[in-house]
């Protein structure tokens, strides 16, 4: 059945729709069929797995390397996925509180998906470091370019989920981006203060 | 359909291809493997000697610290009283690496060590490059001195100076007005000649500074001031000097200081041996100052304040 369903290649309908038509691929995942939730987490695996690379083809490595790419491959794996789950979380929650229905489950899938462009990352450093023609510039000039087009993915992804138009999706995709910061920010200040007011 | 399907195939695929060949691109060119030494200190226990450090000129902060850190003789006596009060510890190495300081300040951690040494701590002063004038008069106070054979030390003596600048001021046409409710109030002023009178009364201060001095070194030596006198002119000796001349007990490196200092206090040789250690929150704090501490270059290249001092120093 498994086998049947993987020979079948329906399952590429996701990355492929990701890539050309974000629209569809919110579609394709409200379809069920198959099953998306499981399958999205292999978007973070593969981007997990092709960051550690190229960060490592940036600088000469030790054979610590095959630590990273085993067990720290793991590692960044769940570490991803936590973030993907808890930024997906605040996007819903925000959804909720602009009146739209939750959909937890189906927001996780899709946030999973829109981070395949990162892995790209991977075969257009590497031409770089063969070419050695700025890799490290490179690598941070096209993190940024693939981020944006992994948003792109989202924001379109959430328009099509809750029918919103692009700018509320645009505020619920930086909602997590924009918690963090703020949180971060108070944290930081009130730690300070505090630590200053001990002090004098 | 089906075609796009196998297009996306043949791109990850691609993506798998690429993964392997930076792989096996990383493999070949790895660096030799870097030994990674891990220093993991594991917490000591029991009784055990402690370490003090003297180092650079001794005197009090004249700045307020920013951050409210102990700086100059009170952080060693910060931390002679921590370990005062520290059951566990019997002896104390005060490691001392100093040309001297102010008399004040010298004679306030001969004072709390001679504390020590009444509560039966053991004392063992360990002299490294220099420990001479204030250096050696701290040392004075430790029930056993050990110093390298090249260890500068001795320097016996009190010293102020401050310059006449009277032909400078002429010179330049310059010309102070001094109004002051006695006459010794501006001794010591650079604008003009030193009187005899003032010389006088600098000479018994000097000379009161001095006898303490003696008595301080007689009765921690517990030598008679006689004996000590015939070296104590302000000669600067090595540590091989010192011995003869009596004023240090022995020669030895700061780990025959450890060693000695279990033994006088009667611990087993792999006794504990408390450093003095900064926590990492005190080590930022430390470094931070350094941010907060605004330097007057000026200040530090022209300090009237420095003329005076009655110092136990060496100066050179």
């Amino acid at each position: 059945m498994i086998l049947a369903k993987f020979k079948s290649l329906l399952w590429t309908d996701f990355f492929l729709y990701t890539i050309v038509d974000p629209r569809s691929l919110y579609r394709q995942i409200g379809k069920n069929d198959p099953k998306p939730f499981l399958l999205s987490f292999t978007v973070p695996a593969i981007t997990s797995l092709a960051g550690i690379l190229t960060q490592s083809l940036l600088s000469v490595q030790s054979s610590f390397f095959y630590t990273k790419i085993t067990y720290g491959w793991i590692l960044v794996f769940i570490f991803d996925s936590f973030l993907i789950i808890i930024s997906a979380a605040l996007m819903d929650m925000l959804a909720q509180l602009l009146g739209n229905k939750g959909n937890i489950r189906e927001m996780i899938s899709l946030i999973n998906y829109s981070h395949l462009p990162r892995a790209f990352i991977l075969p257009i450093v590497y031409i770089f470091v063969i070419l050695q023609f700025a890799p490290v510039f490179m690598y941070v000039f096209f993190s940024t370019v693939l981020f944006i087009w992994s948003a792109f993915i989202a924001i379109l992804g959430i328009s099509e989920m809750h029918s919103l138009d692009t700018g509320k999706s645009l505020l619920i995709f930086i909602f997590p981006y924009l918690f963090t910061s703020v949180s971060f920010f108070f944290m930081i200040f009130l730690a300070v203060v505090s630590a200053l007011s001990y002090l004098v | 359909m089906d075609r796009n399907r196998k297009i996306l195939i043949s791109i990850l695929s691609m993506l798998v291809f690429t993964a392997v060949i930076a792989i096996v691109h990383i493999s070949m060119n790895l660096n030799e493997q870097t030994a990674v030494t891990l220093s993991m200190k594991t917490p000591q226990f029991g009784a055990g000697v402690a370490i003090v450090r003297i180092e650079g000129p001794i005197g009090f902060s004249v700045d307020r610290s920013p951050l409210h850190l102990a700086r100059g003789s009170e952080a060693v006596i910060k931390r002679l009283n921590e370990l005062e009060k520290n059951s566990n510890i019997r002896a104390v190495i005060v490691r001392i690496n100093s040309p001297g300081g102010t008399v004040a300040a010298t004679q306030e951690i001969y004072n709390k060590l001679w504390k020590l040494r009444k509560k039966n701590i053991q004392l063992i002063a360990s002299m490294g490059e220099i420990a001479a004038s204030g250096g050696y008069y701290v040392a004075s106070a430790c029930n056993y001195i050990m110093a390298n054979q090249g260890t500068i030390t001795g320097s016996i003596g009190v010293i102020a100076a401050a310059p006449n600048l009277k032909g400078l001021f002429e010179r330049f046409g310059i010309k102070m007005n001094v109004i002051k409710s006695g006459k010794f109030k501006d001794i010591m002023s650079s604008h003009r000649d030193m009187r005899d009178d003032e010389r006088e009364l600098l000479q018994q201060l000097i000379d009161l500074s001095y006898n303490r001095f003696l008595k301080d070194i007689a009765l921690g030596r517990n030598m008679n001031e006689s004996d000590i006198r015939p070296y104590a002119d302000g000669r600067v000796m090595t540590g091989e000097t010192a011995l003869q001349c009596k004023l240090i007990d022995g020669i030895g490196t700061f780990e025959d200081s450890v060693y000695k200092a279990k033994e006088l206090a009667g611990l087993a040789s792999d006794a504990p041996v408390y450093e003095e250690e900064k926590s990492p929150i005190e080590e930022i704090l430390f470094s931070m100052e350094t941010l907060f501490y605004g330097r007057n270059i000026l200040k530090e290249q022209f300090n009237m304040d420095d003329y005076y001092r009655l110092e136990y120093r060496l100066v050179p």
